[in-house]
């Protein structure tokens, strides 16, 4: 097993007026040798003056960085001849760095991590040289500009740890307002130090790595720096200390120079400067630009807001969008409600428009009085979104658009009532029917209601109103497949069908509360097994419209034992949030004339559940109920025979069979949380189909088994699987031993694809990778540890952060989707 | 009467510096009269302005001291055509003050040398014998005011580039403290040791010059504001006790005897002459020319006739151009120290070549320190030797360098030290250096205007001053 050790080397541009030892303006973009003088030139004669701006910037960083600030600013000079530095040297800081012993704080995958920072220091920038055919042409801008150098301690592992610094650095220069973090434009440079190892021997020879433009090379760099250094480690090579160049066209690393032709920089005091003493009052101006920086803000979003870690990563991403956060709360905004919408349906829009949160028409006021029309029932969930779309379109207020557009909801019982009282007298049939006990007719109600009201009733008061007036409240049920709608045939071959009526079954059942009507609803007509995507979308749309509408005081599935396990929990990622019970169940034995089945007494439970209290998503079979995570069908070797065989199965005097789910690690499981795809469950059915296929098909199952070859897993990514769930063994441990049954070499494709491992366990273990130097291993070539999440439950969470993903508009590049999806797979 | 000349005589005036000019060559370039002054904007300067003297004079300036629109060649081939696009701060000072700059004197390629010999763009005789150099690095402005051609010259002075030339040419030669002159402008050699400071044929021209330049500047952050009681005039009992350097001093006959006689005639001046020995003299011209060395190499890389200065024919690639206008463009005096400054810095080789002179320079400075808690002033000779021959029989360029110990103590300290002239021996003037604490000019020159009651400045036989010249030529009339 092999060790890696990497440190980074991080320039970052200040955003100075002007440049660090002269009055040119700090603006490289501009007319090429415009902002220039004799002292940036270099010209004889002329010395350096120090722009006190950049020494507050540069210990305002290192001050972030919770390094101990040096007392004095002492510069030296950095010789070497290169045509773009003017003088020839590089004013920089040598023997006395501004700071020193600081860190920052990384979690990666789950793996908190401090990483120390060595040293912080203030130098002037190069100019830029570009060769065009035989010409070298120099731009001198640039040159002067004030660069502060981050060098961090050798602490980080892999690429993705890196990727992870510099984004969070990105944010924190960001938030101080020193830099722009541009990587692309290069206000945000990196090099990077690799040393592989055998693990236990310490820091092995140290390999730079330049010409990193972005993060993301960065990470790419890295992986393909320690797999190369690994490998010639592991054919009994040696690594040549040397500095390396990152090809981003070939994406491998080159070799650049040598040890023996680095550079002596002889370094000595600048006889130019004298020491800059930071006085009190100088330090409380370095105190004062300090803000609340995105680790502290996101801890705070949480704790305060009650948001998700994820949410808060999101919320503060950026200063600005943190602030927009915050000032629609300010403004009487719910925060979760809040988060939400700015990751789902506001986000949509911003991609939409191609612009920025804060420089869109929806200003924080904006939003908060669009959520709190929408909290007040003035406006519904649908219309929201229509409002959201014209503030976009006509930059009006909420309220505004609402009464131009005559959105406003009818929301006063009264009125209401009146109307209901009307349509009831109007239809004297469907009431009858509902009184004795069909619920069909209450859908046709509420139609003749909203066309009465032009569709401004509140469909939540609506039904309330309709319920109270004759006297019912409605549980919705869906059919879809499985045995328990299944019927058996003449040959014993089980078929799909529809469920049984349950207005027939429970007309009088005594332990259900008064008045429960049924709608009875035929989502689908097959075996668990025959399960599609467009199914799922059916069961999702379904649902979300009666969520939306609050028209019944809960829902029931039916379903197949085979795949219950994937629909309850895809339906807790779509659903976890839901105000009313959802109750999935299933039986072993359809029903069959003549024959009592386990359909019955479990439908007759799960009717219970769904009209009992207790909201969220309901597994319910036999005499227990599921969480809808973690589901295992266990029970095997069971064939449907007819009852009165001497194989079957044998039920309890109640009816009910030996209990063939589990949960697994069902310790803190919940029934009922946040929905992972708030914004994707309100997609139109075919966008929704569409959208579920494109997930399944770039996701594949794998279990690891003994002998599993990564070549395999190779194929796979090739033919277009971007997101595995890896089923592995324990805590997360897999095969990484050099041999062609090694997954190494599988992860490391996956990491110069893009191609991402999410890790469950074959045998009920919570997967952290924290056990065992393989399980380390896993952590270091990417795996992704998914907990507690069984496959199943961590296969329909990817499905739902995909399309939730591609809801939110993120599908423009492919970089970006997998962060979403990635942000949407960590809690 | 140089305000009327300048008003009045100025083409005239212009036509003597070219004819005068002539047997010595201590110009590189004199300017044509509209060139001498240079609108300046409104007075930005401190408070001190108000007291600042009017320098109505006629300035020369050394050529590694910019000047706009005066060339600023350092003596070098390699900036033989750059013409400065601004000037130094205290020409800028000095123009407030009334001063026109009349021409750019030779000196040593980048102030490397000590008879103006290593200039390649033309060679500056000694005033008094046109064999013999002027001395160096500022050789051309020692000559052009022992010529008589300007009461002033602007120098510059790393280890004695001043003083050393004011005793070959028989002048005063003022090195000020380290930063009390701003440095912006003075193509830098020796960063940590170098200032701009003044030749003169008269004390009081030298004093006012210093005063009009000397101050805090912005654009130098090392520059440093003269203390308020500095500012004055020295009262006449400002200097009690001067010490004289003992011990065996390496002199030649000629300057010992001289070094004597100014002993005694400060002594007959009514001061109390003491001998004094430094223990650290021995360590100077080592420590001297590792730390000026050492900054050079990094001061001189920025030529690389990239944006200006001399540049190749033809080069393959930016690399290969500058290593060749460097290889072309360079003289051998200044590819040495390069080299050498180069080699002391080396990684691995610091502590035993450049932290240990820096700390020498420490030790230099202490004893300094503690003579001055005993003395006023300190006399020593500033150069062992009278002006030598052209050419390196007379003295090689390593004893040259050795030569160094009596001026380089002042630069290494940050002290100013003034050059008096002391008279002839056989026919040639000889200089003796006066230094003191940091910040004590006004002691200096309070010294200096005593000494000259008994040894004037004198002029060579060949020289005239304008005046003279006017008469001679018979062109005098309305002036």
């Amino acid at each position: 097993m092999y060790q890696s050790f990497v440190g980074l080397e991080i320039h970052i541009q200040l955003l100075t007026q002007t440049k660090v030892f002269c009055n040119c303006r700090a603006n490289f973009g501009d007319e090429p040798n415009t902002n220039v003088c004799p002292v940036c030139m270099g010209y004889p004669g002329v010395l350096p003056t120090l722009n006190e701006q950049a020494i507050e910037m540069a210990y305002t960083v290192a001050r972030a960085l919770n390094c101990d600030l040096n007392p004095e600013c002492v510069f030296d000079r950095k010789n070497y001849f290169y045509p773009d530095l003017p003088k020839n040297y590089q004013i920089s800081q040598f023997h006395e760095p501004l700071g020193r012993n600081g860190y920052i704080d990384l979690e990666f995958h789950k793996k908190k991590k401090r990483i120390r920072i060595h040293e912080i220091h203030l130098e002037e920038d190069a100019g830029k040289m570009i060769h065009a055919g035989d010409m070298s042409l120099l731009d001198y801008n640039r040159a002067g500009t004030p660069l502060l150098e981050i060098v961090t301690e050798p602490d980080l592992e892999i690429g993705e740890e890196a990727e992870v610094l510099l984004q969070e650095l990105r944010r924190m220069v960001r938030y101080l307002g020193v830099c722009d973090g541009n990587m692309e434009q290069g206000s945000m440079r990196c090099d990077a130090n690799v040393s592989v190892n055998t693990r236990g021997a310490g820091l092995g020879s140290k390999v730079e790595i330049k010409n990193l433009n972005s993060s993301r090379f960065v990470r790419k760099a890295l992986s393909f720096e320690i797999e190369r250094q690994q490998e010639i480690l592991e054919r009994g090579g040696t690594i040549t200390q040397e500095t390396r160049l990152w090809n981003e066209n070939r994406d491998l690393t080159e070799s650049m120079r040598t040890k023996e032709s680095a550079h002596d920089y002889r370094y000595f005091p600048e006889p130019d400067l004298p020491h800059f003493r930071t006085s009190d009052e100088f330090l409380t101006r370095v105190e004062s630009r300090l803000v609340e920086l995105p680790a502290a803000r996101r801890a705070r979003f949480v704790a305060d807001y009650g948001v998700t870690a994820a949410q808060a990563e999101f919320l503060c991403d950026e200063k600005s969008t943190a602030d927009y956060f915050e000032a629609a709360i300010a403004a009487g905004a719910e925060a979760e409600t809040v988060a939400t919408w700015l990751a789902g349906d506001v986000r949509k829009q911003l991609n939409r428009h191609g612009v920025e949160l804060t420089d869109s028409p929806l200003t924080p006021t904006r939003l908060a009085e669009l959520l709190s029309l929408l909290a007040a029932g003035t406006i519904h969930g649908k219309i929201a979104k229509q409002v959201l779309a014209l503030v976009f379109d006509e930059d009006k207020d909420p309220r505004v658009i609402i009464t131009e557009q005559g959105w406003e909801q009818i929301t006063d019982p009264a009125e209401i009532r009146a109307v209901v009282d009307r349509v009831l007298a109007d239809n004297p049939k469907a009431l009858g029917q509902i009184q004795s006990g069909d619920g069909k007719p209450m859908g046709f109600l509420v139609g003749q209601i909203m066309k009465a009201t032009n569709g401004r009733a509140e469909p939540r008061v609506v039904q309330q109103v309709l319920s109270q007036a004759v006297s019912v409240s409605t549980i919705e049920v869906y059919s879809f497949g499985g045995a328990i709608a299944g019927h058996r045939q003449e040959d014993g071959l089980v078929v799909p069908g529809d469920l049984m009526s349950l207005t027939s079954l429970f007309e009088r059942d005594p332990e259900l509360p008064e008045g429960i009507r049924f709608e009875e609803l035929q989502l689908g007509q097959f075996l668990s097994e025959e399960i599609t995507p467009a199914d799922w979308a059916t069961l999702i749309t379904r649902t979300a419209t009666s969520l939306d509408r609050g028209s019944s005081r809960g829902i029931v599935v039916g379903h197949g034992t085979d795949t219950l396990s994937y629909t309850s929990s895809l339906l807790y990622w779509f659903f976890a949030d839901t105000a009313v019970p959802i109750v999935l169940t299933a039986s072993t034995v359809p029903t069959e004339a003549g024959i009592r089945s386990d359909a019955v007494e479990n439908l007759r439970a799960s009717v219970r559940t769904a009209a009992g209290e207790d909201r969220g998503i309901h597994v319910v079979y036999g005499r227990d109920d599921f969480f809808a995570l973690n589901l295992k069908f266990e029970r095997s070797g069971f064939t449907a025979v007819p009852r009165d065989s001497e194989d079957a199965p044998v039920a309890d005097s109640e009816g009910f069979y030996a209990g063939q789910f589990r949960n697994w690690n069902a310790d803190g499981l919940q029934r009922a949380g946040r929905a992972v795809a708030p914004t994707g469950r309100t997609m139109e059915p075919a966008a929704l189909t569409q959208a579920m296929e494109v997930a399944i098909a770039r996701s594949h199952i794998v279990k690891a088994y003994p002998g599993m070859r990564g070549e395999t897993l190779i194929a796979i990514m090739d033919a277009g699987v971007k997101y595995f769930v890896l089923e592995i063994y324990d805590t997360g441990t897999a095969n990484l031993r050099e041999s062609p049954f090694s997954l190494r070499r599988a992860f490391a494709h996956a990491r110069d694809r893009g191609v991402l491992f999410f890790c469950t366990s074959q045998q009920e273990g919570v997967v952290d990778f924290s056990e065992y130097v393989t399980a380390h291993a896993l952590w270091r070539e990417g795996a992704i540890p998914m907990g507690r999440l069984t496959t199943e439950s961590a296969w329909t969470r990817l499905i739902a952060a995909q399309v939730e993903a591609t809801a939110a508009g993120d599908t423009a590049d492919d970089a970006a989707f997998t962060d979403r999806v990635l942000s949407l797979m960590e809690d | 009467m140089w305000d009327r000349i300048l008003s009045d005589a100025r083409d005239e005036y212009a036509r003597f510096l070219r004819e005068q000019d002539a047997p010595t060559a201590s110009f590189l370039e004199i300017g044509a009269p509209p060139q001498w002054s240079a609108p300046v904007s409104a007075e930005h300067d401190d408070a001190l302005s108000a007291s600042r003297p009017s320098v109505t004079f006629p300035i020369a300036v050394k050529d590694n001291i910019a000047v706009k629109g005066y060339h600023l060649s350092c003596g070098s081939r390699m900036l033989q055509d750059l013409v400065s696009p601004y000037d130094a701060a205290a020409v800028t000072r000095l123009r407030h003050a009334g001063a026109q700059f009349v021409g750019k004197t030779n000196m040593d390629e980048f102030g490397m040398g000590s008879s103006t010999d290593t200039s390649a763009l033309g060679r500056t005789s000694n005033p008094w014998d046109t064999e013999r150099v002027a001395g160096g690095s500022s050789g051309g402005s020692a000559a052009a005011v022992a010529q008589q051609l300007v009461p002033v010259a602007l120098g510059s002075d790393t280890g004695g580039s001043i003083r050393q030339p004011a005793a070959f040419c028989g002048v005063y030669g003022l090195k000020p403290t380290y930063g009390t002159v701003s440095r912006y402008g003075l193509v830098a050699y020796a960063s940590s040791l170098e200032v701009v400071g003044v030749l003169g044929s008269d004390i009081d021209h030298v004093a006012d010059t210093y005063r009009a330049m000397r101050g805090e500047d912005a654009q130098d952050h090392t520059s440093v504001a003269v203390p308020g009681e500095a500012l004055q005039p020295a009262a006449a009992d400002a200097v009690k006790t001067i010490g004289v350097l003992q011990g065996d001093l390496g002199l030649d006959e000629s300057v010992a005897r001289n070094y004597a006689a100014t002993a005694e005639a400060l002594r007959d001046l009514g001061y109390n002459v003491v001998p004094i020995d430094l223990s650290t003299l021995e360590y100077v011209v080592p420590a001297y020319y590792t730390i000026a060395a050492a900054e050079a190499s990094a001061n001189l890389a920025r030529f690389n006739g990239v944006r200006y200065g001399h540049r190749p024919v033809f080069s393959e690639n930016p690399e290969e151009l500058m290593r060749q206008a460097r290889s072309e463009a360079f003289g051998d005096e200044v590819k040495l120290r390069i080299v050498l400054g180069t080699y002391v810095l080396r990684s691995g080789f610091q502590d035993q070549y450049y932290t240990r002179a820096q700390k020498i320079r420490t030790l230099i400075r202490r004893e300094l320190d503690a003579r001055f808690g005993e003395v006023d002033l300190i006399l020593s000779p500033t150069f062992p030797v009278q002006a030598f021959r052209h050419g390196d029989q007379a003295m090689d360029a390593f004893q040259q360098k050795v030569a160094d110990r009596f001026t380089g103590t002042a630069n290494l300290a940050a002290i100013p030290a003034l050059t008096v002239p002391s008279g002839l021996e056989g026919g040639l003037p000889v200089g003796m250096q006066l230094m003191g604490p940091a910040f004590s000019e006004e002691k200096l020159f309070a010294v200096a205007g005593r000494l000259a009651t008994v040894q004037p400045v004198v002029f060579p036989d060949g020289s005239r001053s304008f005046d003279e010249w006017r008469t001679a030529n018979g062109a005098g009339g309305g002036a």
